[in-house]
């Protein structure tokens, strides 16, 4: 259709949806690398939180008959948190940066906390599947083994309330 | 109901004291598996044994609605109407000058609701608690937001020390009356029966269908608030 022009629709397409990504990327990393160590703090306990909320629709849709399309929202984000999680606690922002309930272990067996951080991941793609399938008896399921990795992170690596 | 009758102590007894049926079983019984039942419940949440929470504080609904039914239908101490009296009545007791009957007193009334209408808001509040990871909950979260959720954890917590503090203060007046007064309120509450100085009139229990009436129900609306109304 537009033959005089150098490059197909679709091309251009590919070129701003790279340069978009690309964009925000770089916002996201400027973003991250200039965010105080209170602001990191204060934006993992928002988004946990979110998580808690995300996780309470889940719960809910998994008795009964589930609304399928809430459950994929929420297990969306769910699946989002899990990846974004592992840069949400860089060096410095443990007590010293302010309140938190992020135990000094975090910092001191990075082996261990990432591994924990790797099992809620593990177990979200089982979530996710479920979630695909709209297999209300997999959700069960699966919303008990990311509730028990959930708990498993917890329990070492987060002060008691 | 046909409980095994006081023994007939009345005459051979050492001191001059009556034995006079101060409490039915029914509401010996409750009174005591509330003690247990919110023993376990602190246990529960304090070690986050949160399946078992779930479980102790169906129980302790259970108990509480057939208490309230029971203060309405059950024997004549175990009535509201039997003793929930007026501040008038109240300065009469603190004068002294109130007449002596079995029962609760006007002021240890104030306990008997205060602690029951607490246990009952207490119980409410976790039906509808949420955690903060949004993995555990009471079933009754469903149709409520997070946010309201995590309300009503907090209050639950907030309500929690209001009863520990009453529950201090209903122990620290049991004592009291042992110790202070040399009245046996303990005992009366495993016993049934308590001692008077003279013959009193004694409890009228209440009957047997009224009981399985109570049972049932107060099983029934347990048994409904833990499945959320869902019965599919």
């Amino acid at each position: 259709m537009f033959a005089s022009q150098s490059a197909s629709p679709t091309l251009k397409r590919q070129i701003s949806v790279i340069a978009a990504t690309a964009f925000v990327t770089l916002a996201v990393a400027i973003t991250a690398v200039a965010a105080t160590p209170a602001e990191t703090q204060a934006h993992r306990k928002e988004q946990y939180k979110a998580l808690g909320d995300a996780f309470k629709t889940i719960r809910d849709n998994s008795k009964g008959e589930p609304d399928w399309a809430a459950v994929e929202k929420a297990a969306t984000f769910v699946q989002k948190v899990s990846v974004e999680q592992v840069n949400w606690f860089p060096k410095g922002t443990g007590p010293e940066a302010g309140k938190t309930r992020a135990l000094p272990d975090v910092w001191s067996k990075p082996a261990d906390f990432t591994a924990a951080q790797k099992l809620f991941s593990d177990k979200v793609a089982g979530l996710t599947a479920a979630v695909k399938a709209k297999d209300s008896a997999a959700l069960g399921a699966a919303f008990k083994e990311v509730g028990g990795s959930c708990k498993n992170c917890h329990d070492g690596f987060r002060a008691p309330e | 109901m046909n409980e095994s009758a006081p023994a007939p102590e009345t005459e051979t007894s050492v001191s001059s004291t009556v034995r006079v049926r101060v409490w039915d079983l029914p509401t010996r019984v409750t009174h005591w598996a509330l003690v247990v039942v919110f023993g376990v419940l602190w246990w529960t949440a304090e070690t986050g044994r949160m399946e078992w929470h779930r479980w102790a504080g169906y129980t302790l609904l259970a108990f509480l609605l057939f208490r309230i039914y029971w203060g309405f239908f059950g024997s004549s101490t175990a009535r509201f109407s039997g003793f929930v009296r007026g501040p008038r009545a109240i300065g009469e007791y603190l004068r002294g000058t109130w007449a002596a009957a079995v029962g609760h007193n006007p002021l240890g009334a104030l306990s008997v609701v205060g602690l029951l209408g607490l246990l009952l808001l207490q119980v409410t509040l976790g039906l509808f608690a949420v955690d903060v990871d949004g993995i555990e909950s009471g079933p009754l979260s469903l149709y409520v937001s997070f946010e309201t959720g995590r309300a009503a954890a907090e209050w639950h917590e907030i309500v929690f020390t209001a009863l520990q503090v009453l529950i201090a203060l209903h122990i620290i007046a049991v004592f009291f009356y042992l110790l202070g007064k040399r009245q046996n309120l303990i005992g009366a509450m495993f016993s049934g029966q308590r001692s008077f100085d003279k013959a009193i009139a004694p409890m009228t229990p209440g009957t047997w269908p009224k009981l399985i009436v109570g049972v049932v129900l107060a099983a029934a609306i347990t048994w409904a608030v833990s499945k959320a109304f869902q019965f599919s």
